[in-house]
């Protein structure tokens, strides 16, 4: 079992905060504590609301982190988030993190596929860095169209992420799970692990897809919660296997795509 | 001025008044550092029934545009032999007091689940959640409410001696009957309340935004509903009221002690504040210095009506 530290809380200090698209932030975040200890696909439940309005936290992905800094990226989808938007360097952000359990590195010999869909891209972004520099890999990104793109230009060049959009706008013309078996048709190596973090329609089609390749795949899940603690039972998603359910807070947010059943409607 | 904050309630004698509300603090560890247990008078846990629940379908939790939440839970719990042989180990004991809150489907349920965990030594009490909806059908059977939480309650008396309250739901038009019904069948304390049933619509889907459909109403919004019930309670009974329904802040607390509680249970606002507790108990001791109240006890039931 590979060593999870524990969460602690931490207040937060924002660095930076740009927009990098239509509706998409980045805040650069001091947050030593957390930032040094977090793993791909951990999260951290951030507070957005002095005053209650709204009222539960948001969970938000660790993103890429550097020495004492983290970044949290996401998507303007409803009241919380409006309020993360108007943070400005200075602002204190209250955390708790990082929760969850992190992706299961690759072993020596398995080839990382790397498959976002849109802001579900964020904590494939901190994987990326935590893969070994020297691992050959391939990065594909999906958006709807060009504009939305939830990660700039120097940076899918800096990790030369392969992009397709659902218009044609950008890259390959159709969804990314398209992308994705047509890099599986062309690929030699029967040791491929998929790594997929997304909206619920993408990472229904990439479980039926990989199931059909018998491919590993883990996947990172979002869904609404309470604590994110383990203690509210909140956050649950049923087991494919019919036996009641798993925590996506504790037991997840990583999963082996085999043990759940991927409801679109469900997740975010 | 130093200001005490402890309350006595017959045998027990708690540090503070504030207690966790069930389902909201797990098994009492899963906060683990980040929560001080220092603050608080006790904790409570989730409501355990007989067998293990799974709990409904999700998504189980949603925001309203009234500021509060809404759960469809379901119960999910791992039933009395897991929670023996797995969870008791966990409890909090000796960092603070320990109230298991006991859920079931009958009469002989709640029995059962109370009579296992007499065996378990350190529990400071029970509290019995009589306001899930499986009890109302249980209810009818007995032949109202009222009676069925007599029933529950005189039954469970007879296997433990134990502190016990019995938490009911704030959907009586008058709650007095009930109360007194509960008070009059052994019941040391009664809380007040749980959730209200509410739910949300996703008009763009047309579809309900929790899996269960309904599900049970909390945070800010249910304050003065649960406010209400504890008042007019407090004027029938002379047990202890826990409070439970909304509190954020320490006034919502202070509103409680003065409309008759004793005890005030935490709940939703852990979700959004961990640390609410010990700023809950630093703002009301605030409000004491202020109003030169020397024990926070003094506060209780000190409403004046005209
Ligand atoms: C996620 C969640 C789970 C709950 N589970 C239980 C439970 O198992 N048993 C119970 O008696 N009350 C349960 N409740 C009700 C709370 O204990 C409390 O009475 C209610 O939420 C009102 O208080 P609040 O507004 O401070 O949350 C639950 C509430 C929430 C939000
Ligand atoms: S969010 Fe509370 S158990 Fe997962």
């Amino acid at each position: 079992m590979e060593q999870i530290n524990l969460p602690i809380a931490e207040k937060g200090v924002v660095d930076q905060i740009r927009k990098i698209s239509d509706d998409t932030w980045d805040i650069k975040v001091f947050s030593p504590g957390i930032a040094k200890s977090s793993k791909a696909a951990q999260f951290v439940h951030v507070r957005v609301s002095e005053d209650f309005r709204p009222f539960l936290r948001r969970p938000l992905s660790v993103g890429p982190c550097s020495g004492d800094y983290l970044r949290l990226i996401f998507t303007v989808k409803g009241s919380g988030t409006r309020l993360l938007a108007q943070k400005s360097t200075g602002d204190v952000i209250d955390l708790i993190g990082p929760l969850g359990n992190p992706f299961k590195l690759p072993e020596d010999d398995e080839y990382p596929i790397i498959v976002g869909g849109g802001i579900g891209v964020v904590p494939l972004l901190l994987l990326d860095d935590q893969l070994e520099p020297d691992t050959p890999r391939d990065f594909l990104l999906g958006v709807r169209t060009e504009s939305l793109l939830p990660v700039d230009e120097p940076e899918i060049k800096h990790r030369n992420i392969q992009i397709a959009s659902d218009d044609g706008s950008i890259g390959f013309g159709g969804n990314v799970v398209q992308l994705l078996e047509r890099k599986l048709s062309k690929l030699q190596s029967n040791r491929v692990v998929v790594y997929a973090c997304g909206p619920g329609m993408m990472m229904y089609a990439l479980k039926q897809v990989c199931i059909k390749h018998s491919i590993k795949a883990y996947i990172s899940l979002e869904v609404p919660m309470g604590c994110g603690l383990g203690a509210c039972q909140s956050c649950a998603v049923p087991r494919s296997d019919g036996d009641g359910y798993l925590l996506v807070c504790q037991d997840g947010p990583v999963f082996d795509a085999t043990e759940v059943l991927i409801e679109p409607e469900v997740l975010r | 001025m130093s200001v005490d904050t402890t309350i006595r309630m017959g045998s027990l004698n708690l540090r503070t008044p504030l207690l966790t509300g069930s389902g909201t603090f797990g098994y009492g560890d899963e906060f683990g550092s980040i929560i001080d247990y220092s603050s608080f008078g006790g904790i409570i846990t989730k409501s355990i029934s007989l067998k293990p629940r799974a709990g409904n379908p999700p998504p189980r939790i949603c925001e309203t545009q009234s500021g509060g939440i809404i759960n469809s839970i379901g119960l999910a719990n791992v039933g009395i032999y897991n929670f023996i042989e797995s969870k008791v180990d966990t409890l909090p004991m000796g960092k603070t007091e320990v109230f298991l809150s006991i859920v079931g489907d009958s009469v002989e349920e709640y029995v059962e689940v109370v009579e296992k965990l007499e065996d378990v030594s350190g529990i400071a009490g029970y509290e019995l959640n009589v306001s899930c909806p499986n009890v109302r059908r249980g209810g009818l059977d007995l032949g109202g409410d009222k009676e069925a939480i007599a029933a529950i309650m005189s039954s469970v008396r007879t296997v433990t001696g134990r502190f016990v309250s019995v938490k009911l739901t704030p959907h009586y038009p008058v709650i007095a009957p009930v109360a007194q019904a509960a008070v009059d069948a052994g019941a040391d304390a009664l809380t007040l309340t749980n959730t209200l049933v509410g739910m949300e619509v996703d008009v763009e889907r047309r579809k309900p935004l929790l899996g269960n459909v309904t599900g049970g109403y909390s945070g800010p919004p249910l304050k003065p509903v649960a406010l209400a019930k504890v008042w007019q309670a407090a004027q029938v009974v002379d047990v202890p009221i826990w409070a439970s329904g909304g509190m954020v802040n320490g006034i919502d607390c202070i509103e409680f002690l003065l409309a008759g509680a004793s005890a005030l249970q935490l709940g939703s606002v852990l979700f959004a504040d961990p640390y609410a507790p010990g700023r809950i108990l630093n703002e009301m001791i605030e409000y004491c210095e202020r109003h030169d109240v020397t024990r926070l006890s003094d506060l209780v039931g000190k409403l004046e009506t005209r």
